[in-house]
């Protein structure tokens, strides 16, 4: 299912459970700001046109193209800035480990990772009227001895991942009392 | 009209500053090669479309007119 996917630090034969990233609301929020822009320009342009009958002759009307055109490059530019955020920022859970990978405008970019058998507690919310409707919210996995929690944000169906989360958990955490099981035996 | 174009040479630069950067997050970060690809593709095809059509209208603008217009 994920085999297009790729991620630094991929371990040979480590298989990708889920690949996260936030729902798609929280992108098309953000698209709101460049409906808008665009928008205005459109509505500049005829406001300028019904305002003067004579205005597509005149010397400002290539004037007032420009201006628009060149708002637009600036509002192409921003689409894609807004597009890479969305698209950089992912949550990987495969059999091993979790994956945080955080991009923070340009040349900002963090990844953190979390063994699944570190795991003591998974914490799922979903708060407020849109998040309840479209299924999104946050999951918080608290690991062994450290103070830091390790946060999803506004991932779709919180509730199904932080199952999944714990059911992996579990399972990595029997065969690893089965490894040691039989070193202990063993000796 | 030097002054104009200065300030027009420094926007276009800013804008291909950005675009720059936008295309090595897209080209060197890729997590999925195919969505990268594409999506690369998209905004160099629009990205190159949209600044010639802007530098053609910066030519097309009869300056001289407009700054004597205004009195500048």
């Amino acid at each position: 299912m994920y085999e297009e996917i790729q991620f630094p630090g991929q371990h040979e034969g480590e298989t990708i459970i889920l690949f996260l990233r936030r729902h798609w609301f929280i992108f098309f929020m953000r698209l709101l700001f460049i409906i808008v822009s665009v928008v205005v320009l459109v509505v500049i342009y005829y406001l300028f046109i019904s305002l003067n009958s004579n205005f597509r002759e005149s010397a400002y009307y290539n004037l007032l193209l420009f201006g628009e055109s060149l708002a637009t490059l600036f509002v192409w530019n921003f689409f894609f800035i807004l597009w890479l955020d969305y698209y950089l920022d992912a949550w990987i859970v495969t059999n091993e480990r979790i994956i945080n990978i955080e991009q923070r405008g340009f040349f900002n970019r963090e990844i953190s990772e979390l063994k699944l058998t570190k795991i003591q507690d998974v914490t799922s919310e979903i708060i407020g009227v849109i998040p309840t409707l479209l299924d999104y919210g946050n999951i918080y996995v608290q690991t062994a001895g450290e103070k830091e929690r390790f946060a999803f944000c506004q991932i779709p169906h919180p509730n199904r991942v932080k199952n999944i989360i714990v059911q992996l958990q579990e399972k990595e955490e029997k065969e690893e009392e089965k490894e040691l099981g039989e070193i202990i035996r063993g000796q | 009209m030097l002054l104009i174009s200065l300030v027009y040479l420094f926007l276009i630069l800013v804008y291909l500053v950005i675009g720059a950067a936008i295309v090595f997050h897209m080209l060197y970060y890729k997590i999925n090669r195919r969505v990268a690809a594409i999506m690369c593709l998209v905004y160099l095809g629009g990205g190159i479309f949209l600044l010639i059509f802007n530098i053609s209208l910066f030519f097309s603008v009869n300056w001289y007119q407009i700054i004597t217009n205004t009195g500048l």
